[in-house]
């Protein structure tokens, strides 16, 4: 048991940070770095100021020796939105990785700015995921504080192993979305302890919708990581006749 | 109903299948001879869940089209006749796993398409979002009607001016400025997202001759084998070299960096 003040916190991590702690020492080499000035050019339009990696961080690192594919986004840029250019960079990320690849998620869905291009994007997302799996792991990790939602959670639910934290929210409609994109102030925040309960980690893997809990720890998650790797594809989470189950005990007496 | 009276009117010798909830329309049938197995949501008044009443994409409609695309004849082609408003907004399927519902249509989509199911899709009236990820986006032939219903977006419109913050003027002319966040069908198409683009004179009472030209069109995809390609594949499609010019450069340098 690591000291707690020794410990790292994931939350507290930037997505490099994050990509780096879980990777193999040394391995992660990052594609189209912010130096590469791939930003969004349809955000000045709408009054918002651009980032250089457009929010998603990618590259190729090795995971026990594996030669994977490293997405992370970055959910203090317009909440983790998935434009053009992120879009374009996590699928094909998943289309050229070899053994793998993980994803740490921390994204609201789709950028209301680019919404179409978004949209198309996590089309291709989601296909990528589906064909990587069947030859290789496909891990998602849920652990941040936007957690994962929109289209992206559709993506992520496809994904061979879901690993969450108790920090980390999984839903497709997330009220998060809506405050931390667009800023509206009108969700009520006592309703926040609510769509913890509902959507967070600790809920979401006793339903069995995700598949292992961590902590808000990068050494905790790295080894859950490697768990998650050498796991084959929960095929359960995705099961009709489970699913039918599921929501039965949700519609209303 | 947009969805059922273009499900019925495009196949021949038609018949439903038992078995799927009131809200998910599931013919088999024949277009020039060749098997059809079509899907389309519709609004039902009664179903269990209270905010997937009005054709919204909900758990049980998300099940139904797993079960519906999973479930069709070996010969059978997918044709998933699209008009959904959205999915379902609420608490109580947020708490049960709406995503997976919508997951696990995405998948047999995907599943089906990768063994070679072909799979078409024809937008009648609205394709909102995540309910398009689910039904619809996964097909590797996509038309439309030209028709001034049709909307494709990731957001209902009236939600839009109020997350934004902004007037429905402002997101008009951003509109007309960064086309990605239009609505309209000719917007999309132009992205090279769209495989046929069909006029209709009036979308809920289709013509004689509207129907052959849609069927001719499906008939000709199917036999070109234009039904199994993935999503990427619509980077490659003409409108897609201008129009979606980031999205190609990126994937270039990400190759080169590779």
């Amino acid at each position: 048991m690591t000291p707690a003040t020794l410990r790292r916190s994931y939350v507290e991590s930037t997505p490099r940070e994050r990509i780096v702690a879980l990777a193999d020492p040394g391995t992660f080499r990052e594609i189209l770095d912010p130096f590469a000035r791939c930003s969004s050019p349809y955000l000045a339009e709408q009054g918002v100021v651009a980032q250089r990696d457009d929010g998603v961080v990618i590259g190729r690192a090795l995971l026990e020796g594996r030669d994977v594919g490293a997405i992370a986004v970055d959910g203090r840029f317009l909440g983790g939105s998935i434009g053009e250019i992120g879009g374009a960079k996590i699928a094909r990320v998943l289309e050229r990785a070899r053994d793998g690849a993980f994803l740490l998620l921390d994204t609201g869905g789709i950028r209301l700015q680019e919404a179409n291009l978004g949209l198309l994007a996590i089309a291709e997302i989601c296909d990528a995921i589906v064909a990587l799996r069947e030859r290789a792991p496909v891990v998602a990790v849920i652990a941040g504080r936007v957690g994962c939602y929109g289209g992206m959670s559709i993506a992520a639910a496809l994904c061979s192993q879901i690993v969450m934290s108790p920090v980390g929210r999984f839903g497709l409609n997330g009220p998060e979305v809506i405050e931390q994109e667009a800023g509206i102030e009108e969700f009520d925040a006592r309703d926040r302890p609510a769509t913890w309960r509902a959507t967070g980690g600790l809920r979401r893997v006793a339903q069995g919708h995700a598949d292992i809990l961590v902590e808000d720890d990068l050494d905790d998650i790295a080894r859950t990581l490697r768990e998650a790797f050498r796991a084959t594809r929960n095929r359960e989470r995705l099961s009709l006749a489970r699913l039918r189950d599921r929501f039965a005990e949700s519609a209303p007496a | 109903m947009k969805g059922a009276i273009w499900a019925q009117a495009l196949l021949e010798n038609a018949r439903a299948v038992p078995g799927f909830p009131p809200s998910v329309i599931v013919l088999d049938g024949t277009i020039a001879h060749l098997a059809y197995r079509a899907i389309s949501i519709l609004p039902n008044a009664s179903a269990r869940f209270p905010r997937a009443r009005n054709g919204e994409f909900g758990l049980d409609e998300g099940l139904a089209v797993a079960e519906a695309v999973r479930g069709a004849s070996g010969d059978s082609a997918i044709l998933s006749i699209v008009d959904v408003p959205g999915q379902a907004f609420g608490r109580r399927e947020e708490a049960a796993g709406l995503h997976l519902s919508l997951a696990v249509a995405v998948e047999s989509y995907v599943e089906e398409r990768r063994r070679g199911r072909p799979i078409f899709a024809l937008i009648v009236g609205k394709a909102i979002s995540g309910a398009f990820l689910a039904h619809g986006m996964q097909a590797g032939w996509i038309g439309a009607l030209s028709d001034g219903d049709v909307e494709i977006h990731v957001m209902p419109a009236a939600s839009v001016a109020r997350v934004t913050r902004s007037t429905d003027d402002e997101v008009a002319r951003i509109a007309s400025v960064v086309p990605a966040t239009a609505r309209d069908v000719a917007t999309f198409a132009a992205f090279g997202a769209l495989d046929a683009l069909f006029d209709v004179i009036d979308s809920r009472a289709p013509a004689p001759a509207e129907i052959e030209q849609v069927r001719a069109a499906i008939d000709q995809a199917r036999r070109e084998g234009l039904g199994t390609r993935a999503p990427a594949d619509r980077l490659r499609r003409p409108p897609a070299a201008a129009r979606r010019a980031l999205a190609l450069d990126v994937r270039r340098r990400i190759d080169e960096a590779w």
